[in-house]
C-alpha cells in the first residue's frame, strides 16, 4: 500500500510538473496549419470568461451525469438523497463558506486558490469514477461520455486557473501532493455490496456536482469584482 | 406519519403533523411550512416546533431562528442562517410529547424556486406577406431578487405563450438570455405569453409572471391581391413576347401556312427573266422546244393557222374534192381556228380542249358577225401540208362531233399561199386560185382552184349543197378531182349556209388555166399574184420579195412539216414579228 501511495504521489508529481516550470516554459498551442506555436495572448478578461465557460459546462454535465445515473441504478424512494446534498464529501483541507456574505468577503487570491484547489482535488476521483461505470453492466453510453468529458474539461481548468493565479496574482503556484493523499484514501476501498457501491457512486456524483458550483459561483464572483466592484461587494 | 383509512374501495392516507415545504427565493434565505393534519389538537401555536441541524460541523439541532408572525406554520431562515451547499435537515416535534412528526434534510440551492421575471414586453419583429403571420421579441428582466450580476445565482428561463382563452401552452426551449423570438404568430389572434425562471442545473422553477397580451391587426388584403395581379401582367407580358418571338422566328413557315403561295406563271424550262430581257432569236429558239407555249401565240395571231397533214393516205386525200377539201378545210379550219398544234404532233384536236371549237365560236365565224372578221381562216397552206391536213381533218371529223365531214378534203392542191381576189359584200373572201408551181401533185388543185371560185365566208369556207352543185356545173368537166366536189361534205353548221354567191374572178386569168393531163405548168411569171411582204420600212411600206424567191416557197416534200412558228418562214411576216421589225 506504501509502494502504491508513493507511486500516486510520483504520478501526481509528474502531471504536475509543467506547473513548475510554469513560469519558464510558455504553454504551446497549435494554430490552424496544426504546427506547434507560442501561443498567442489572451487578455485577462477573456481568460476569465473561458475559464467561467468551462466551469458552467462542467457543472451542467456533472449534473446531467448524475440524473442519469439516478434514473438507472437509484430506486426512486432514494432519491430524496440527492436533496441532501450529498453525504460524506471527500474533506477539504480547509472549509468554504456557504453564506453568500461569507462568500463575498473571500478575496480574490482566495477564491481562486479554493477553485485550483477543488479541481485539483477532484481529478482523481473522476478516474475513478470512470473505472467504476465501465464495470457497470447496464452504463448508458452517455455517462461514461460524460464522465470522460468531465475529466478532460478539468484538466484544462486547470491550466486555465494556474494562468489567472498567475497573471491576477502575479504568483507561481507550487502545489504539494501531501494534499492529494488525503483525499484519496477513501476512494481506493472496494465495498463487497452492490448497493452500497452504488451509493457510494452515486454520492460521489452527488459531490462533484456541489463542488462544481462551488467552482462556477466563485469564478463569477471573481469576474463580477473584475468587472464592476460595487455591486458584488456584500450589502 | 400515515394512518391508512380503507373507505369504499378507496385508501386515503391520513397524515398527522408534517411539513408541507420549504423553498428558498433568492438562494440567500429560505422558509419552511407545516401543517397540523388531522391532529387538530396540535393547531394552537407553539404546539410543534421546528429544528434543524446543518451537516457541517454542526451535530446539535437548533430551533426554528423565527417563526414569522404573519403567516401560521412557517419558520423564516435568514441570510446569517442560510448556508449553501451545505445540507440541512429539519425536524417537526411536539415538545410537550416529545414525538418527531416529520424530518426533511435538503441543500438550499435544492430549494430554490426563483422569483419571476419581470418587465415583460415584445416588440413586432416582421409580419409574413401575405399578412397572415407574424413574428414577435419578447423581452424581460431577471427577479430583482436573483442576484445574477454577481453570479450568485445563473438563472434559465422559458417562455409559454399560447391563444387567449386556449388550455394549451405552448412552451419554448430554456433561454439563458432575458429575450426570446416567436415565430409564427397568426394575426387577428390575441396571443398571451408568460416567461418563467429557474436556476441552471436544478429542477425548480419559479412562478410565472404575469400574461402579456399580443396581437396584430390583419392588413387588409390589398397586399395580397398586388402580387397577383402583378404575376398575372408579368404573365401576359411574357407570353406576348413569347408569340411575338415565336411568330418572327417561324415566319416563313407561317406566311406559307397562312397566305400559300399563288403559283405564278411560269413555264417549265423558262426563265421568266429571259422572256422579260431575252432577245428575239433566244425567244424563238426558247418557245421552238416548248409544246404549250405555240397554241396560245398562235391564239393571239389570227392570220396564222398552222395545219399538220399527213401524208400517211394520200389516197383519201386525192378521193375528195378541192371544193371539198377547201370547205372541209374551211368547215375543219373554223375548229382550226382555235386548234393549234405543234408541228410534230399529228394533229389530234383532242390535245386541246380549249380547240374544240364552241357553237358560239362558230357562230362568230358566221357571215354578219363583224367582231371576228378577223378570223379568216383563208390562209392555205404550202401543198405539202395539205396532205397533213386531210388526215388531220379525217382525224378531227372522228373526234370533233362538229365535224361530220365523211370524206378527207385535202388541200394538197392547194398552194401555201393563196391570193385573196376580192372582197364579197357581205364581207366574204374570194381566193384566186394559187399560182402555178413546179409541185406536178398539186396540178390539180390548181385546176380547180382556178375554175373553181369559191367563196370563203368569214367564218370559214364552206359551201351548201347547192352551191356545190353550182360550183361543180360551172366547172368543166374534169376528172379526178373535179369528183371529188361531188362528195364534197353536206354539212350543214347551223343553218347558216353560204349565200351562195362567187364571183368569178377575172384575175385568175392570170394564172394559165392547164388541163390535168397537161404538163407542168411553167413557172410563174414575173409578176405573181401575191409578194411576200419582206420588210416594212421607215415610211411603213412594204418591201416585197422578188417573185423569183418564190418557187422555193414551194415546199417539195408534202411530209415536210411546217417549220415552227419560231423559226420565221420564209417570206412570211407574223403580226407581232412585224412589231419587232417597226423602229
Amino acid at each position: 500500500m506504501n509502494r502504491l501511495k508513493v507511486l500516486q504521489a510520483w504520478l501526481w508529481c509528474v502531471s504536475l510538473w509543467p506547473c513548475w516550470l510554469s513560469h519558464a516554459v510558455p504553454l504551446d498551442c497549435k494554430d490552424e496549419t496544426g504546427s506547434l506555436t507560442q501561443c498567442t495572448s489572451i487578455s485577462q478578461e477573456k481568460l476569465l470568461d473561458r475559464v467561467i465557460q468551462h466551469a458552467e459546462l462542467i457543472y451542467r454535465v456533472s449534473e446531467e451525469s448524475c440524473t442519469l445515473f439516478e434514473d438507472m441504478f437509484i430506486p426512486y424512494p432514494l432519491h430524496a438523497l440527492r436533496n441532501q446534498g450529498g453525504n460524506l464529501c471527500h474533506t477539504k483541507p480547509f472549509p468554504i463558506p456557504g453564506s453568500k456574505s461569507e462568500i463575498q468577503q473571500i478575496s480574490d487570491k482566495w477564491l481562486l486558490h479554493s477553485v485550483l484547489m477543488l479541481v485539483q482535488s477532484w481529478m482523481e476521483p473522476l478516474i475513478y469514477l470512470q473505472t467504476t461505470l465501465s464495470r457497470y453492466d447496464d452504463a448508458p453510453d452517455a455517462l461514461l461520455n460524460k464522465t470522460k468529458w468531465v475529466s478532460d474539461k478539468l484538466l484544462s481548468l486547470e491550466q486555465g486557473v494556474l494562468v489567472l493565479i498567475r497573471k491576477m496574482l502575479d504568483e507561481g503556484i507550487l502545489t504539494s501532493s501531501s494534499i492529494f493523499e488525503h483525499t484519496l484514501t477513501p476512494y481506493n476501498e472496494q465495498s463487497p455490496e452492490v448497493l452500497e457501491s452504488i451509493l457510494r457512486d452515486y454520492n460521489l456524483l452527488i459531490c462533484f456536482k456541489k463542488d462544481a458550483h462551488k467552482m462556477e459561483t466563485f469564478l463569477k464572483l471573481l469576474k463580477c469584482r473584475q468587472s464592476n466592484k460595487l455591486s458584488c461587494l456584500s450589502y | 406519519m400515515y394512518l391508512s383509512v380503507y373507505v369504499n374501495n378507496n385508501i386515503y392516507k391520513l397524515r398527522g403533523p408534517h411539513f408541507t415545504g420549504c423553498r428558498s427565493r433568492e438562494q440567500e434565505t429560505f422558509r419552511c411550512w407545516w401543517s397540523a393534519g388531522i391532529f387538530q389538537n396540535l393547531t394552537e401555536p407553539g404546539a410543534l416546533r421546528v429544528f434543524y441541524q446543518t451537516k457541517n460541523f454542526l451535530s446539535e439541532w437548533q430551533e426554528c431562528p423565527d417563526y414569522t408572525r404573519t403567516v401560521k406554520n412557517e419558520c423564516y431562515f435568514n441570510k446569517t442562517f442560510t448556508q449553501i451547499w451545505t445540507s440541512y435537515c429539519i425536524q417537526l416535534r411536539s415538545v410537550r410529547e416529545n414525538i418527531t412528526y416529520d424530518e426533511a434534510c435538503f441543500t438550499v440551492e435544492n430549494i430554490v424556486h426563483p422569483d419571476p421575471p419581470i418587465g415583460l414586453n415584445w416588440t413586432l419583429l416582421n409580419v409574413s406577406r401575405s399578412g397572415l403571420h407574424f413574428d414577435v421579441l419578447v423581452r424581460w428582466a431577471p427577479p430583482p431578487s436573483a442576484d445574477v450580476q454577481m453570479g450568485w445565482m445563473s438563472l434559465v428561463y422559458q417562455v409559454q405563450y399560447r391563444v387567449r382563452n386556449n388550455s394549451h401552452w405552448e412552451m419554448l426551449d430554456l433561454e439563458s438570455g432575458t429575450q426570446q423570438s416567436i415565430y409564427g404568430l397568426h394575426t387577428d389572434k390575441e396571443y398571451e405569453v408568460r416567461v418563467r425562471c429557474k436556476m441552471s442545473a436544478f429542477d425548480n422553477f419559479g412562478e410565472f409572471s404575469d400574461s402579456i397580451i399580443v396581437h396584430v391587426a390583419q392588413i387588409p388584403s390589398k397586399e395580397s391581391t398586388f402580387p397577383t395581379t402583378l404575376v398575372l401582367i408579368f404573365g401576359v407580358i411574357g407570353v406576348v413576347i413569347l408569340l411575338v418571338l415565336l411568330i418572327f422566328s417561324q415566319q416563313q413557315r407561317l406566311m406559307v401556312i397562312f397566305l400559300p403561295p399563288i403559283p405564278a406563271p411560269k413555264i417549265k424550262g423558262i426563265d421568266p427573266e429571259l422572256l422579260k430581257n431575252g432577245k428575239l432569236d433566244q425567244l424563238n429558239s426558247l418557245l421552238s422546244s416548248q409544246d404549250m407555249y405555240k397554241p396560245d401565240f398562235y391564239h393571239e395571231d389570227p392570220w396564222v393557222e398552222f395545219i399538220q397533214l399527213d401524208l400517211d393516205d394520200p389516197a383519201e386525200k386525192n378521193e375528195s374534192s378541192d371544193t371539198q377539201h377547201l370547205l372541209g378545210v374551211s368547215r375543219s379550219g373554223s375548229s382550226h381556228v382555235l386548234n393549234f398544234k405543234s408541228d410534230d404532233d399529228s394533229g389530234r384536236a383532242s390535245c386541246y380542249d380549249p380547240e374544240i371549237p364552241n357553237p358560239e365560236d362558230l357562230a362568230s365565224l358566221l357571215p354578219g358577225h363583224s367582231g371576228r372578221g378577223d378570223n379568216h381562216p383563208l390562209v392555205s397552206r404550202s401543198s405539202s401540208s395539205i396532205p397533213d391536213l386531210g388526215v388531220q381533218q379525217t382525224s378531227e371529223v372522228e373526234e370533233t362531233p362538229i365535224q361530220t365531214q365523211p370524206a378527207v378534203p385535202s388541200w394538197v392542191n392547194m398552194d401555201f399561199y393563196a391570193q385573196v381576189s376580192d372582197f364579197t359584200p357581205a364581207g366574204g373572201v374570194v381566193l384566186s386560185p394559187g399560182q402555178l408551181n413546179s409541185c406536178p401533185e398539186k396540178k390539180k388543185e390548181e385546176e380547180n382552184e382556178k375554175k373553181i371560185q369559191f367563196q370563203l365566208v368569214s367564218d370559214g369556207a364552206y359551201t351548201s349543197e347547192n352551191t356545190a352543185r353550182q360550183l361543180s356545173a360551172s366547172v368543166p368537166p374534169s376528172p379526178g378531182p373535179e369528183q371529188g366536189y361531188q362528195t364534197f361534205p353536206t354539212q350543214a353548221v347551223e343553218g347558216n349556209l353560204w349565200n351562195g354567191e362567187y364571183l368569178v374572178s377575172t384575175s385568175d386569168s392570170q394564172t394559165p388555166y392547164l388541163l390535168p393531163e397537161a404538163p407542168p405548168a411553167p413557172i410563174l411569171p414575173p409578176v405573181s399574184d401575191y409578194t411576200v411582204v419582206q420588210e416594212v420600212d421607215a415610211q411603213h411600206s412594204l418591201l416585197l420579195n422578188p417573185p423569183s424567191s418564190q418557187p422555193a416557197i414551194c415546199p417539195h416534200s408534202p411530209n415536210k412539216h411546217l417549220p415552227a412558228m419560231p423559226t420565221m418562214p420564209m417570206g412570211y411576216l407574223t403580226p407581232d414579228l412585224l412589231g419587232n421589225l417597226t423602229p
